[in-house]
């Protein structure tokens, strides 16, 4: 059974598969990154190694003033990245028979996968790869 | 020389006789026949004797129609001339009838001028006595009209002196009544200060009380705050738990990937990570419940400081407040003391008052009787000056009467003439 660590965008509800998650770490402060694209909080020190971290909200044109000081570290073989969201939720188990198909053409840049409808409440599934993908394309 | 008319007519017959005997003597002596002798003696002798019959009758006639168109004057009233005789050699009885008639008349032109003058006095002092006497009776007829006045003066005197009399004696029912009441306040003033004794005694152990709770008040106060303090440090504690609850939920998280991660082998591990993930979420909201009860009592701790500081700053004004009742009420003995006393010389005062408004309204009485009497008196004025006009008017009509009989005697007088020399 598939896992998925919910947390907020702004006051949208997303969700990121425990699989494409290495770990969850607490930043107190990030260091200046220089010459850093638009959309970086700054770097963290992840267990010795240099740790850029998105601004997840920001990156999705989300609006959000609030911040978790928890960040979403991605496993290294996918990308060496963490995630800055508005509010860490909970991790759900997956029910496949209940993701909705999100409609691609509707809204380019929502970076949506699908939506889980879990008990009413309407997650809304990370697409990763395509968010690694923009990210590529700066 | 003086000779009677007597002798004259002795003279006269002697003188005939003589002449008889001289002719007798003379004439025969003439050569005249004796015939004729007897009667030229006789014709000689009548001769003689009418010559002197003539003269001396002639003078005595002329001196008696002297004396009779005198006495015919007089009887006229005509005094101007006196009487005169033709001069005589001898002047005889007529010639004292003629000084007599004069001496006469001289009398009675003095009398005449003495009557003419003194009528005409009398005539002018009847004038002046009468024009005096009609002064008098206009000048007592004014007296008369003022002596009304004073009359109807002292009876509006005696009415002003009734009614000032009866205003004093309301005056001094009035002092009376001041005095009663002059009475009554000292009473009222005694109870009030007694009533403020009791007051500032109340005011007082208010005070102390109030002092006591001020006292424990600010000790409240002290706690409160030192309570705040104890609940800031449990807020203190509740943020570490709070801290350590995020802690073992990011644990929790972070071993539920990992128990992910594992597989089937990591599966009882998720589930064990998942309990904890849910201690720590209720060990979280707890927390965030004692933080929020904190927070409300930190208000609610914060709303007693500010009411308690309200109250201490409400109770120090009515400490104040009370500290002025004290003095007012310390005002108010003072003042009523000094009600009291004044209170008691405005009775002692009202008395003297009263008794003066007495002595007053006898003083007034006595005004009064002399008013009366005045009044009486002058109606008797008024009685005399009729009197008194009436004798005036009585005077000035015998005035009158006095210059017509003046008159009538002046008419009386009139027809004698004095002649020139008194006229």
């Amino acid at each position: 059974m598939d896992l998925v660590l919910t947390f907020r965008l702004g006051e949208e509800v997303y969700g990121l598969e425990i699989a494409q998650v290495q770990e969850i770490v607490e930043a107190t402060g990030f260091d200046y990154i220089p010459l850093a694209p638009a959309g970086f909080l700054g770097a963290i020190n992840f267990h010795g190694a240099i740790l850029p971290v998105l601004d997840l909200t920001g990156y999705l044109g989300l609006a959000g003033t609030q911040r978790d000081q928890r960040v979403i570290v991605l496993p290294p073989s996918t990308c060496a990245l963490g995630l800055g969201v508005t509010l860490i939720g909970r991790i759900l188990p997956l029910e496949r028979d209940r993701l909705l198909p999100f409609r691609q053409e509707r809204e380019t840049d929502a970076f949506i996968r699908e939506v889980f409808n879990h008990n009413g409440d309407m997650i809304n599934m990370l697409d990763l790869p395509r968010v690694l993908a923009s990210l590529e394309k700066q | 020389m003086r000779i009677d008319i007597s002798y004259k007519f002795i003279m006269g017959f002697i003188i005939v006789v003589g002449s008889i005997v001289v002719l007798n003597l003379v004439v025969p002596q003439l050569g005249i026949p004796e015939a004729w002798q007897q009667l030229v003696s006789i014709g000689c002798a009548i001769l003689v004797g009418l010559l002197l019959g003539w003269a001396f009758s002639k003078a005595f006639t002329a001196n008696i129609r002297h004396l009779s168109a005198a006495a015919e004057r007089l009887s006229e009233g005509d005094l101007s001339k006196a009487v005169r005789l033709r001069g005589s050699t001898f002047p005889d009885e007529t010639a004292d009838l003629a000084g007599s008639l004069n001496r006469m008349m001289e009398s009675l032109r003095d009398l005449v001028g003495t009557i003419r003058n003194s009528a005409n006095k009398v005539a002018e002092a009847a004038q002046g006595l009468s024009a005096t006497s009609q002064e008098m009776t206009a000048s007592s007829h004014e007296v008369s009209h003022t002596v009304e006045q004073i009359s109807r003066g002292a009876e509006t005197q005696a009415e002003m002196v009734e009614r000032s009399s009866r205003l004093i004696r309301e005056m001094a029912v009035s002092v009376e009544l001041v005095v009663a009441a002059a009475k009554k306040v000292v009473l009222a003033a005694n109870d009030t200060a007694q009533t403020a004794q009791g007051g500032g005694e109340t005011a007082r152990v208010t005070t102390e009380k109030m002092k006591g709770i001020l006292v424990e008040v600010e000790g409240n106060g002290r706690q409160i705050v030192s309570f705040g303090l104890q609940v800031q440090k449990i807020g203190k504690i509740v943020e570490v738990i709070t801290g350590i609850a995020q802690k073992t939920n990011l644990l929790a998280l972070n071993a539920t990937i990992e128990a992910a991660r594992a597989g089937e082998y990591g599966r009882g591990f998720a589930v064990v990570a998942e309990e904890i993930r849910k201690l720590a979420d209720s060990t979280s909201e707890s927390a965030g419940e004692i933080t929020g009860l904190i927070e409300t009592i930190r208000e609610q701790g914060q709303q007693v400081q500010a009411s308690m500081k309200q109250t201490m700053v409400e109770m120090d004004a009515g400490r104040s407040a009370l500290d002025s009742t004290v003095t007012a009420f310390a005002e108010i003995i003072q003042t009523a003391t000094n009600t009291q006393a004044k209170a008691t010389s405005i009775a002692e005062l009202s008395q003297k008052q009263a008794q003066g408004a007495g002595k007053v309204v006898e003083a007034i009485d006595e005004i009064s009787r002399v008013v009366s009497d005045n009044a009486a008196a002058t109606q008797e004025v008024s009685a005399s000056t009729q009197q008194q006009t009436a004798s005036m008017e009585e005077m000035a009509h015998s005035a009158q009467g006095l210059s017509a009989l003046a008159d009538q005697l002046l008419e009386a007088v009139r027809r004698f003439q004095l002649g020139n020399e008194r006229s």
